[in-house]
């Protein structure tokens, strides 16, 4: 940890995407700065991110059969650290994605769990469509010009297989949805076809077309194929779903309700699309892929029903997931917070809220319902899983509402099953610091940590980080969904 | 904005302008206001031109008046409160925003007055009557006094500044300063010698800043400090005090570290900020750069209560590294 005069805090940060086709990884670097004025209560901000080293482009290794080949994962990630001279115990923060159909493997979820323990010190462990679209859309540039022009912008990622479309208005978070749209839907060897995915198989068989294995590569079907993509993309920007695209759509149908203005493309599709990466290295252009993605790029380029929006470029391409998986994920907690050192990190912990919906009544009711649910919910079995309570709509409270909410909470989690686990509590307001205090104060038995200024969601998973110099702490909001 | 304010001042107006028609006497328009003199939120309303008494007098009969003395309604007033402001601030005032999404957002960024609208070239009527109802609450908090009920409920006993009154406060800024040969006697007789942090509270130029908010800080820090296992001195009250007071108090107790909560001058945005000056060892010809602040404690800037448990951390640093304000900066280098 190197801290410089004027309290300046650096962290290394690293990002690694492991996506249906390729497999790549960026390491940045925060810069963390005290922002309020010097008669303030300090608050903490990352004020700068500055990316040190990008990798090529890898294609992900797979296995035999329906596995990702992780030793060539784990040599993979180790070479790329050596090259960009950083070292396992320097990272502090950071994600590790798994996105695509790679997630669907039968040992994904291993794969990103052991890799987020031994490639840094906190790298946090991520899947899932809907989080793969959010991060995607921050690597892209499409958050930020949303935010800077208060336009409504889609971004959609596509990459070997699934687009993953989010939508942000004003900077602010609207709704995702995901697609079975990608390159390697249909793949070649030889100028013939040797795979077709199952979401094409049932695609072409709500259609009548027919196309199968063997067939030859130019074959006017993948041509059809590619433009029912295209109008069916088209239809779920406009926020409609129809039978015909059912076959595509992966879980949820669109959820925002905010008519879609400006588009923006990211993945490796996209790079099809604009080709902003240099001549790439160790042949992985485009062309050498021997699949449906080339075509796929040339079909949405072109198609009319996608000129309806008005088109923006990406600042990234093929490298928006990983970008954003290491520069977007990671957030700083309030500077006044309780944390007990020996307790951290804390990786993967479920979030529980509890509304205190504006108002003092009732605290212990809301308390203990809340906590009885968690268990339910998070520890059916009472095998002494922990979980986060995220307190939210807290009102303005006074000293002794402080002390009822503490005693509350210690009685309330006295019931977890093992109690030398340690007290999590997330604030949405800025009241850790005396929460935390009080706790202690009430009980010495069990750890506490008691941090604010997060925004959680229920179901969301929770990871933090060790204390900085800067008395926060690192905090990544996930969530940890592998599709199958 | 409160119809029920509204209403009582529109009332206020029509009976003076009957009294004046009628040509009746200034008691009886005394006696009725009596009765109006009612708390609304961070303004008070009286009858400023029918009063032969000073504010002062006015108030001390509005506390005993209504029972605002319990914890509990003030709660309840400051969760309203809250409440009512986020809904007007998702209101803009202007009727058809080229972006309203974006307007809002900005909106929630700051509590400065922007998207208020405008008619012709002067504010909205609404704009207009908040932005005087803030400043009626800027002055109320510069010209009031602390309620006794504040101070008994955290068992601090009162001293005085060489101040007389609070024309001469706002006057002589030296000679709230000082404290009165009394109050050094006081202090002397009622106050631990030596402790390592003496806590002061004082009105400064905001009364409300500490009706509202010093309970709170002060339990917070009390509980911070305590787990810190820092020792605290006898507290007590400055009525008219100003920031270089500690020194006067650390020539008299000799702490050696000194927390003075004090309201600040009332903005338009608040009223109600408090303030706590720390500085290690004041003494006679401690200079201003020995002192630290941790300025904006309300509902609407740090909480009082997280504000008093993250002052027990800057006192244990303070204590650690045997100095403040900008040595203490060096020193941590």
């Amino acid at each position: 940890m190197r801290r410089t005069h004027r309290g300046m805090e650096h962290i290394i940060s690293a990002g690694i995407d492991i996506g249906t086709s390729t497999t790549k990884l960026v390491i940045s670097r925060f810069s963390l700065m005290n922002t309020a004025g010097a008669s303030h209560v300090p608050r903490i901000e990352i004020i700068n991110t500055e990316i040190l080293y990008k990798s090529p482009i890898y294609r992900t290794p797979l296995s035999q059969g329906d596995e990702i080949d992780m030793p060539a994962v784990f040599a993979l990630v180790r070479s790329e650290y050596a090259k960009a001279g950083i070292r396992e115990n320097e990272i502090q923060t950071g994600a590790v994605i798994i996105t695509g159909e790679t997630a669907t493997k039968r040992n994904a979820e291993e794969m990103v769990r052991r890799l987020s323990d031994e490639a840094g010190e906190f790298l946090v462990a991520t899947a899932g469509p809907d989080l793969e679209g959010m991060i995607a859309a921050k690597g892209s540039g499409a958050y930020e010009h949303s935010k800077r022009t208060g336009r409504t912008v889609a971004n959609i990622d596509i990459g070997g297989g699934t687009a993953n479309i989010a939508v942000y208005q004003a900077g602010l978070f609207k709704g995702t949805c995901t697609l079975h749209i990608g390159g390697r839907l249909i793949e070649y060897a030889e100028k013939r076809i040797s795979k077709l995915s199952r979401p094409v198989q049932l695609l072409l068989e709500k259609r009548k077309w027919d196309l199968s294995i063997g067939n030859a590569s130019d074959s006017p079907i993948i041509g059809q194929v590619a433009n029912a993509m295209a109008e069916t993309l088209a239809r779920i920007l406009a926020g409609q779903v129809t039978a015909e695209d059912e076959p595509l759509l992966l879980g949820h149908p669109p959820n925002w309700d905010v008519a879609v203005e400006d588009i923006m493309f990211s993945g490796g599709v996209s790079e099809c699309i604009y080709r902003l990466e240099p001549n790439d290295t160790g042949g992985t252009s485009a062309s050498v892929y021997h699949d449906m993605g080339v075509q796929l790029a040339e079909t949405l380029r072109t198609h009319p029903e996608l000129t309806r929006w008005r088109w923006i470029h990406p600042l990234e391409t093929v490298r928006a997931t990983v970008l954003g998986a290491g520069t977007q994920t990671t957030e700083i907690s309030g500077a006044t917070i309780q944390v007990e050192h020996e307790v951290l990190p804390l990786k993967n912990l479920p979030v529980h809220r509890i509304s205190f919906e504006y108002e003092t009544e009732n605290i212990q009711d809301k308390i203990m319902r809340a906590v009885e649910q968690a268990l339910e919910l998070y520890d059916p079995g009472r095998e002494g899983r922990n979980f986060a309570l995220y307190l939210s709509e807290v009102p303005h409270l006074r000293f002794h509402d402080v002390q009822h909410i503490a005693v509350s909470l210690h009685e309330a989690l006295c019931r977890q099953p093992d109690q030398r686990q340690p007290i999590v509590v997330v604030t949405e307001n800025d009241i850790a610091k005396v929460l935390g205090q009080s706790l202690q104060v009430i009980q010495q038995k069990r750890g506490i940590l008691c941090i604010d200024q997060i925004r959680v969601e229920n179901g969301d998973y929770l990871d933090i980080g060790r204390m900085l110099h800067s008395g926060v702490v690192p905090v990544v909001v996930k969530t940890l969904a592998f599709h199958s | 904005m409160d119809r029920q304010l509204i209403e009582t001042v529109t009332r206020l107006v029509m009976e003076k302008l009957k009294d004046a028609e009628s040509g009746q006497t200034n008691t009886v328009t005394e006696s009725k206001s009596q009765q109006e003199k009612r708390h609304y939120g961070s303004v008070k309303v009286w009858n400023h031109v029918g009063e032969a008494q000073a504010p002062k007098s006015v108030e001390a009969s509005v506390v005993s008046e209504s029972s605002v003395s319990q914890a509990v309604p003030i709660v309840k007033q400051a969760a309203q409160q809250i409440k009512t402001e986020d809904a007007a601030s998702k209101k803009p005032g202007i009727s058809k925003p080229k972006n309203k999404e974006q307007l809002a957002e900005l909106m929630k960024q700051t509590p400065a007055r922007i998207g208020i609208g405008r008619a012709g070239l002067r504010p909205k009527t609404d704009a207009w009557l908040s932005f005087r109802f803030d400043h009626a609450a800027a002055v109320d908090a510069v010209y009031g006094t602390v309620s006794e009920d504040v101070l008994k409920r955290l068992n601090l006993f009162s001293v005085v500044t060489r101040v007389d009154n609070k024309q001469e406060y706002i006057l002589r800024p030296d000679l709230g300063r000082r404290l009165s040969d009394e109050a050094k006697r006081t202090l002397k007789e009622r106050c631990k010698h030596k402790p390592k942090v003496q806590i002061v509270v004082s009105d400064g130029l905001s009364s409300q800043a500490v009706e509202a908010n010093v309970e709170d800080t002060y339990l917070a820090l009390k509980q911070s400090l305590t787990a810190l296992g820092i020792e605290m001195g006898t507290p007590f009250f400055v009525e008219r005090g100003r920031v270089a007071v500690m020194d006067d108090i650390g020539e008299v107790l000799e702490p050696e570290v000194v927390v003075l909560l004090i309201g600040e001058r009332p903005g338009l945005v608040s009223a109600e900020s408090l303030s706590a000056y720390l500085c290690y060892k004041p003494r006679y010809g401690t200079v201003e750069a020995e002192r630290m602040v941790i300025s904006n404690i309300h509902t609407g800037g740090i909480p009082p209560v997280e504000a008093g448990a993250y002052l027990g951390n800057v006192v244990q640093k303070i204590l650690r590294y045997e100095a403040s304000g900008v040595s203490l900066v060096r020193k941590e280098q």
